[in-house]
């Protein structure tokens, strides 16, 4: 079982290396939009630093997106995806594989680059751990409302515009609690709460999303 | 007893059944409707006096807290056909929880149209990120989304189960958002504007939201009777029963 | 007839939005299966004489 699941995940990150470009492209996206966020604004530091945690997650929502598109559709085609029914691991397993190598392509690049942006955005550097601890928490809960979204839509002809308003309302407690915790810390106040609630939100998105993403995938290849 | 309303039920599960059933309710509840809403509307704006803190102004509310309502309950009542539907696969259920999405998007709209021109007089802006109406328009965005996936698809069997999965994951969804959004506007109250506190209703003041909410729930039954005719008629327009009823009221 | 209220503007576009999209909801459905019959109707007497029934259900 696990040997299948390997299988999986080592055949994905090899094709993310080979198409090396297209798989640097959220990480470009997301410096895309944090360069035009000062343009747009103006440079002053006070107002960065105020909305640089707000700033830095929507920009990391935003290149979440950006590969969705491809997270099951080139399966489905190909017909791999109905032999996800017969493999020897279970369907659900395959497809938290699956959303794995998708965070780790999209979620982990704006992870490691997320102190780059803070400094762009003059986010306080006491507030930087947290913004990291809430990246690590919260791009693998994005990855898997996406991967529900992308489940959905698999049957329509154009996905791309549905997938952003079905995943929009699902994200928006994420967004409030990383946000909200990285800002507590910036104006000197504990973020426990609010980590905890996102840590909760993550574990009840590992629990429940591959079900729902399994049973979407099920109705889409029969 | 127990066994007519078991097999009343499985026939409502049969097209031509469940055809005419809507056929035949649907007036009585359009006529339901008409009678509460006329004495909801002549309670609201005539009899009432206006309050002593909102003036006339709070006469919105009796439209805006059973559009509130009926936006959530039918949410609620589309989940329970969508649980119907994935579970037991029945063709009729699907169609109605298809057909409840858009009425409980108008019910939505409606709330959130309204709480905004109320907001305007007594916040004194059109648009406040106030939990209930942040809620509010996200939930908008969920009965979109179900919409807008649902009419993506060209199968629209397939199509109506995915959009079921899609509203129960709204439903597990609403909640945690509801409280998400509670939580943000508590925490940037200091920065928002100050709310006029809501004032508790008297007595004289509930018969009017009683007939409104009857009316709403009323118009939301009826209307989703209709829609869910409508919806099989099209999916059917090519099988002989259909074309056997409408050639007969010819 | 009509009763003179303060706020009056906000009262009566607020019932104006309710009494819109209710009317709205009472119509789409009869406009649309007025439409649905037009079609098939037509597409029955297109096809007069053959078999009304679907070949591939």
């Amino acid at each position: 079982m696990f040997k299948s699941l390997l299988a999986l995940l080592r055949r994905d990150l090899r094709l993310a290396i080979r198409h090396g470009g297209e798989s640097l492209m959220p990480l470009l996206f997301l410096f895309a939009v944090l360069i035009l966020v000062p343009l747009g604004v103006g440079p002053g530091p006070n107002l960065l630093s105020a909305i640089a945690p707000g700033m830095v997650w929507v920009a990391a929502l935003l290149a979440s997106l950006l590969a969705l598109e491809g997270l099951f559709r080139p399966d489905l085609e190909d017909g791999t995806l109905e032999q996800w029914w017969t493999a020897p691991a279970p369907v659900g397993l395959l497809v938290t594989t699956r959303l794995f190598s998708h965070w780790l392509i999209t979620g982990l690049p704006v992870i490691l680059f997320a102190p780059l942006a803070a400094q762009m955005l003059y986010l306080p550097d006491h507030a930087l751990p947290v913004l990291m601890l809430t990246l690590v928490i919260g791009t693998p809960i994005l990855s898997l409302i996406g991967g529900l979204a992308s489940a959905l839509t698999l049957g329509t002809k154009r996905g791309s515009v549905l997938l952003s308003i079905l995943i929009f309302p699902l994200v928006v407690p994420v967004l409030i609690f990383a946000t909200g915790a990285v800002s507590a810390v910036a104006d000197g106040l504990s973020p426990q709460a609010h980590l905890g609630l996102l840590t909760s939100l993550l574990i009840l998105a590992v629990v429940l999303a591959p079900l729902a993403t399994t049973a979407a995938l099920k109705l889409n290849v029969e | 007893m127990w066994q007519t309303i078991k097999v009343g039920f499985h026939k409502l599960g049969s097209p031509p059944i469940f055809y005419r059933v809507c056929q035949v309710l649907s007036p009585w509840l359009w006529a339901g409707f008409a009678v509460s809403l006329v004495i909801g509307l002549y309670y609201a704006l005539y009899v009432v006096p206006p309050d002593y803190q909102q003036s006339d102004s709070f006469r919105i509310l009796y439209i805006h807290v059973p559009s509130a309502w009926q936006a959530m309950a039918g949410y609620l009542v589309m989940s329970i056909l969508a649980v119907i539907a994935l579970v037991w696969r029945i063709r009729t259920t699907e169609i109605m929880a298809m057909s409840a999405a858009p009425i409980g998007a108008a019910f939505t709209l409606i709330c959130l149209a309204t709480g905004s021109i109320w907001g305007r007089p007594m916040w004194g802006t059109f648009w406040a990120w106030d939990a209930r109406l942040t809620s509010m328009l996200i939930l908008l965005f969920i009965y979109l989304g179900i919409m807008g996936l649902y009419a993506a698809f060209e199968d629209k069997r397939k199509g109506a189960r995915v959009a079921c999965i899609l509203i129960l994951v709204g439903l597990v969804n609403i909640p945690i958002i509801h409280f998400s959004v509670e939580w943000w506007t508590t925490l940037h109250q200091g920065r928002g504007i100050s709310f006029v506190g809501e004032s508790t209703m008297d007595a004289s003041m509930k018969p009017p939201l009683i007939w409104m909410i009857v009316a709403t729930k009323l118009l939301f039954t009826a209307a989703l009777l209709d829609r869910s005719r409508n919806e099989l008629i099209e999916q059917d327009r090519r099988k002989g029963w259909i074309r056997q009823k409408l050639g007969a009221s010819v | 007839m009509i009763p003179q209220f303060e706020f009056a503007a906000f009262v009566w576009t607020s019932y104006a939005i309710f009494a819109i999209i209710v009317a709205w909801q009472i119509i789409q459905p009869i406009l649309r299966r007025r439409r649905l019959e037009a079609e098939i109707r037509e597409e029955m007497a297109l096809k007069l004489g053959e078999s009304t029934d679907d070949p591939n259900p």
